[in-house]
């Protein structure tokens, strides 16, 4: 087996759950360093860049904002390029990497995480838009579910899933598992991607690890977060939690798929 | 059309057909469907086969007289009762997400610990609150079952097109990977309620509706007659779609006056 250069690292239900890192995630992560380059890709879409560069500091993690990749950035990249005004149905914690953008007479609906605003009547909005004037549906990420200390909640996914039922259209996914994510995030550490030393580590078993396996990196899928039983048999490798994940690309026990 | 075959009975959509909904009122009576529901109550036989989910069967038939349209209770066919019976023949424990005024045809049903979803719609909305309880049941199932009533993908308020249950279904489905049993039309079983009630084999009956997939290819596929009405969620563009109707009228009226003025045949 080719030895790992570069490691993606999930944060929420993989480093940390809401306020709490996963135990000794902290020191693993310093170890990992000293093998590997590291950035962090996440579909977390409520939360600007630096709130979960906040998050992140808090659960005593040594990481520098610009280390942090997320689908907020990646989808405000897709909006200017496309030249799209969109309706966002976002929390309003993550307007703020929207800055700037306009908003007027929409033709694109963006979907991220927002419970309060998943509803009929935001919904609604968002389908007359699309089906009626031809707005394009944005998805930053397709997450199906997550992990809170409440329990699992429903992803944006879920809606975005209804709204290309109802209106008969596909939404544009920006964040993971979309290759050209897994890409940029690796391009930002190495200019000439080698898909097969890289590694992501998650507990998504869809959009992480069956996800970037896709595109011919490896995955390891740890066991914490939204990790339910059953996953553990879609994929080779497979760890208790991060520090178990960081040992075996430590100890080059990490097979191809 | 000038012979065609035989047409002894009558299928009525309701929304959209014999009226129209507004927001929080009992909507609008599509001009002329009184007259056309008294004719067929006079000269055939009929019966309103609806994917309505909000409602007892007596709470439509109400809202229709207040429209002015004479439709008897006991002709009302809506997926509550039905779903209902489907779930004691099954000995089906449902968590039910329906709203109160269908209660009634779930009364004597055991729903601890679920084994199914029952999804119509409920009093405050499809709000995520609701929508993640229903999640959270289906992903504890080992085998996750979501019975919808009907899976409409918008229905037609005066207003604008308005997103439906089926959206909420296919979002969940998604999710959890659900097998989606829908009780309503363009689901075979349901149409069966329809034809168990005019006693009638699906050959002799006619099935008008706005919904060209819903209505018109699901009673088509099911050896019934589909007739298309201008009215409702109708769109120039369904003629573009892959379901040529029997029949396409203007209005329910229309529908009714061309195929009685054939000797009710279609």
């Amino acid at each position: 087996m080719s030895k790992i250069s570069s490691v993606l690292i999930d944060l929420s239900g993989t480093i940390h759950i809401e306020e709490f890192a996963i135990p000794g995630a902290q020191t693993a992560l310093e170890l990992l360093r000293q093998h590997a380059k590291v950035k962090f890709v996440t579909n977390t879409t409520k939360e600007s860049k630096r709130l979960l560069h906040q998050r992140l500091i808090n659960c005593g993690f040594k990481v520098e904002k610009e280390e942090i990749f997320t689908s907020l950035t990646a989808a405000r990249d897709l909006i200017v390029k496309n030249q799209y005004r969109p309706f966002f149905i976002v929390d309003d914690r993550a307007m703020e990497d929207f800055e700037g953008i306009s908003t007027d007479d929409p033709n694109a609906v963006v979907i991220g995480l927002a419970p309060e605003k998943f509803n009929d009547t935001t919904l609604t909005h968002a389908f007359r838009l699309i089906k009626e004037k031809k707005a394009s549906l944005i998805a930053i990420n397709k997450g199906r579910y997550h992990q809170t200390n409440a329990g699992l909640c429903l992803g944006p996914g879920t809606y975005v899933a209804g709204l290309e039922y109802s209106a008969g259209v596909e939404a544009t996914i920006v964040g993971k598992p979309n290759k050209l994510f897994f890409e940029s995030a690796l391009q930002s550490l190495n200019e000439n991607v080698d898909f097969s030393s890289a590694v992501m580590i998650g507990d998504d078993v869809n959009d992480d690890a069956l996800g970037a396996i896709k595109i011919g990196m490896r995955a390891i899928l740890v066991k914490t977060g939204k990790f339910r039983d059953g996953d553990e048999l879609k994929v080779k490798n497979v760890a208790n939690s991060f520090v178990d994940a960081v040992n075996m690309i430590i100890e080059n026990k990490v097979e191809n798929g | 059309m000038s012979n065609g075959r035989a047409v002894n009975g009558f299928l009525l959509d309701i929304t959209g057909v014999l009226y129209n909904s507004i927001y929080k009122s009992d909507g609008v009576a599509v001009p002329k469907s009184a007259e056309a529901v008294n004719f067929l109550y006079q000269h055939s036989k009929v019966k309103f086969l609806s994917n309505a989910k909000g409602n007892s069967n007596r709470n439509v038939a109400r809202r229709l007289q207040r429209l002015g349209i004479n439709v008897r209770e006991e002709d009302v066919i809506t997926p509550a009762p039905v779903v209902a019976q489907y779930c004691r023949e099954n000995k089906l424990r449902p968590h039910l997400f329906v709203r109160d005024d269908v209660l009634e045809y779930f009364d004597g049903i055991d729903t601890s610990s679920p084994n199914c979803v029952v999804m119509g719609e409920v009093e405050e909305g499809f709000s995520f609150d609701r929508i993640n309880r229903a999640f959270r049941i289906l992903i504890d199932m080992p085998k996750p079952l979501l019975i919808t009533m009907g899976n409409g993908k918008f229905f037609q308020r005066v207003d604008g097109p308005c997103i439906d249950v089926g959206a909420f279904a296919a979002a969940l489905k998604f999710s959890t990977n659900c097998e989606v049993l829908n009780i309503g039309k363009p689901s075979r079983f349901y149409f069966e309620q329809g034809m168990n009630a005019l006693g009638m084999k699906p050959e002799e009956i006619v099935m008008v509706g706005d919904d060209l997939m819903s209505d018109v290819g699901g009673a088509q596929a099911c050896g019934m007659r589909g007739v298309q009405v201008r009215t409702g969620k109708w769109r120039p563009d369904f003629e573009k779609m892959p379901v040529t109707p029997d029949l396409t009228a203007d209005c329910l009226y229309d529908a009714v006056k061309l195929i009685a003025d054939n000797g009710f045949r279609l």
